[in-house]
């Protein structure tokens, strides 16, 4: 069962929050932050869930949580509200400056999700491209990392896990191709799109490919362990426990 | 140059990837590559040949000192030939029968004389059947709904031992499970009071051996306490001695703590690997025990009985708990030895008979599995994760070569670790 506030978490930090890998990745995203006058800093507001300010500019998108610095924000009254909004794609209003941003909201915010839904639910016929492929993969590696922390922090049955979950640093990988980290500080689980500094345990997988079919279910994880073609060392409770969780974004971002 | 050259694997890999294409996961489970975490892979011998007294052989050839006996069913030593003859006297008379063999009444006759709690016994195969017995028998006793756990706790893989977060347990299965800690006699207070009085039983093991920790030991005043809170509130106290069963004590490990069970659980070290369990009881828990329907086709079986009468006579008879003791502190003391002299931290902790090791120079056990692969590869089978496990087989020349080993392995991994020095 997925509960909406969970999943308003995950839909903030693990979906949208690719946006930033998105404009730092894509040649398209890239393109269309270029029609940007001036840097636009849009606050998603959740009554009772989570507020981050995405900053969109020329060179990119970053994400921050809170609403500091926003020059334009949106306000949703519920979980459920946010949810929908995320899945109908559609933007909706902004509560601070609507007039001036509609533009922005209407133009270049709809083509980048639009463009994030391509590459995170793609067509099978766009997978046969090598590049997007890759690409497609890799975000999908973003969001998933997402969510794996803020399921952790607020999915009622992921929580028992991260409350197994020690302190520490887990690096979860693609080889050669993309790190994240999933830092635990007392049950409490933060995402970095970034390798880890001092990792108390490695999970790698060999290939792209590989963590293509271990996220789309083609692949067995255990067979995938089993054959060594995922890498695991250190303090392995810890990737237990993000693999319990890990089921459940599975079921949440289906 | 290391003095025991690593072992090649090319067969048992071999057989495993066999294994791959026919069964999931190739060995699922404790035994296999993810549970068991052989890391890396290609450190470890996946599948046996044979098997002797301390030692097994991998489809190569390669002989290992086995520190793991099997996860402990392996107590007086692979194919104990007391043991085997007496099974393979009674195969030769009967075994799976519509009438079951009067060596069921021996066998519960000799456990309840050895046990120091039980005034009966009653057979299945698994540890997890004992466990999931025991808390059905507490529920028809009390006529109560939750059971009281110990944070960490496994007793088994039926559904209601589980966590919600496992696949395929649902939130249903556990919701009646109250978690509190090790060793916080005001918390099992507090999670009574805050569960309605609705507690049937209290299910532990003797002392916390869980994984990926180092073991912590019980107190006789612990458990005294926990006793007395038990038996006021009218709880069943179940003591899980699966994995710790006639290790510490012969008598059962209630007894080696100084209480007294209502239900105690055995199973690996009963039969030296033939295939049965039991749960021994008291007088007022027969009724319920009677009433409950619960059975299985092989669990009156009269092969394994004969062999747990064997190998109960034949520990009771060198003493082996004593034994055990000394063997796992002699091995401990020689392994922390030889990681002294390679400037590791090698902590040791649990009970000595099924000692836990842990490389302490850092916090994230790699180093300590570069050990135990380093270890596993040149004969010596040890965990990165589990406690381990000693059988009587194991002698002085055995302990001597465990610690040679342990000590070259330490010496490699030293090698490639020069920032340590």
């Amino acid at each position: 069962m997925k509960e909406p506030l969970a999943m308003a978490y995950v839909n903030m930090y693990g979906v949208l929050g690719t946006l930033e890998n998105l404009c730092a990745m894509d040649r398209q995203a890239k393109e269309i932050l270029q029609s940007l006058k001036k840097p636009v800093a849009l606050c998603l507001s959740v009554k009772g869930g989570p507020c981050c300010t995405f900053r969109f500019s020329q060179d990119g998108c970053q994400m921050t949580p809170g609403p500091e610095g926003c020059t334009c924000k949106m306000h949703f009254a519920s979980p459920e509200k946010f949810n929908a909004l995320i899945d109908s794609g559609k933007p909706g209003l902004p509560a601070k400056h609507p007039v001036q941003l509609l533009s922005f909201l209407l133009g270049p915010f709809t083509k980048l999700t639009d463009r994030l839904t391509q590459l995170l639910r793609p067509d099978p016929s766009a997978m046969e491209d090598p590049d997007f492929f890759t690409e497609s993969t890799i975000l999908t590696m973003y969001t998933i990392a997402g969510a794996i922390s803020a399921l952790a922090n607020t999915d009622s049955i992921s929580k028992i896990s991260a409350s197994y979950t020690v302190d520490g640093e887990v690096s979860l990988g693609i080889r050669g191709a993309a790190q994240v980290t999933i830092l635990v500080e007392n049950h409490r689980f933060t995402t970095v799109k970034a390798p880890a500094q001092h990792p108390r345990a490695v999970m790698e997988f060999d290939s792209v490919k590989l963590a293509h079919g271990l996220f789309t279910g083609q692949v067995s994880t255990i067979n995938a362990l089993c054959s060594g073609s995922i890498r695991l060392r250190g303090m392995i409770s810890m990737v237990d426990n993000i693999n319990r969780i890990l089921d459940r974004v599975s079921a949440y971002l289906a | 140059m290391s003095k025991y050259p690593e072992y090649n694997h090319a067969k048992s890999h071999a057989w495993f990837q066999r294994a791959l294409k026919v069964i999931p996961s190739g060995i699922y489970g404790h035994l296999g590559p993810a549970e068991g975490l052989f890391l890396p892979l290609e450190k470890w011998p996946l599948i046996s040949a044979k098997a002797q007294g301390a030692y097994f052989w991998d489809m190569d050839g390669n002989k290992y000192l086995d520190l793991m006996c099997a996860y402990g069913p392996n107590i007086l030593g692979y194919g104990d030939p007391d043991v085997d003859r007496a099974a393979m006297e009674q195969l030769m008379v009967g075994n799976c029968t519509t009438a079951p063999s009067y060596k069921m009444v021996e066998c519960a006759e000799l456990l309840t004389d050895t046990v120091a709690m039980a005034d009966w016994a009653f057979f299945m195969k698994n540890g997890t059947d004992a466990t999931t017995f025991s808390v059905m028998c507490a529920r028809a006793a009390t006529g109560r709904k939750k059971t009281m756990f110990l944070r960490g706790y496994y007793h088994g893989n039926d559904p209601w031992a589980m966590k919600a977060d496992y696949p395929g347990i649902l939130p249903e299965e556990v919701a009646n499970n109250i978690v509190v800690p090790w060793f916080d006699l005001p918390a099992m207070e507090r999670a009574y009071t805050e569960n309605g009085e609705d507690v049937a039983a209290l299910i532990a093991q003797p002392y916390d051996h869980g994984n990926f920790a180092d073991n912590r030991c019980a107190s006789r005043e612990f458990w005294s306490q926990v006793r007395e809170f038990c038996t006021k509130r009218g709880i069943v106290l179940i003591i899980d001695d699966v994995r710790t069963g006639f290790r510490l004590d012969l008598a059962g490990s209630d007894h080696y703590y100084g209480f007294s069970a209502d239900l105690i659980c055995f199973c690996k070290a009963l039969a030296n690997g033939y295939n049965m369990s039991a749960v021994c009881g008291i007088e007022a828990l027969r009724p319920a025990a009677s009433a409950l329907s619960f059975t299985g086709s092989y669990w009156m079986s009269a092969e394994p009985f004969a062999a747990c009468i064997a190998c109960l006579n034949k520990l009771k008879a060198i003493g082996a708990p004593a034994l055990f003791r000394k063997t796992g502190e002699a091995l401990t003391r020689g392994f922390q030895k030889a990681a002294k002299e390679n400037g590791f931290d090698l902590v040791v902790s649990g009970e000595p008979a099924l000692f836990y090791l842990r490389i302490a120079n850092d916090d994230s056990l790699m180093l300590h599995q570069e050990w135990v692969a380093e270890c596993v590869s040149r004969g010596l089978f040890l965990t990165s994760h589990h406690n381990h496990f000693v059988n009587a087989a194991i002698t002085g020349s055995d302990i001597a070569l465990a610690i040679d080993i342990a000590g070259d392995a330490f010496s490699v991994v030293a090698k490639r670790h020069p920032e340590l020095g």
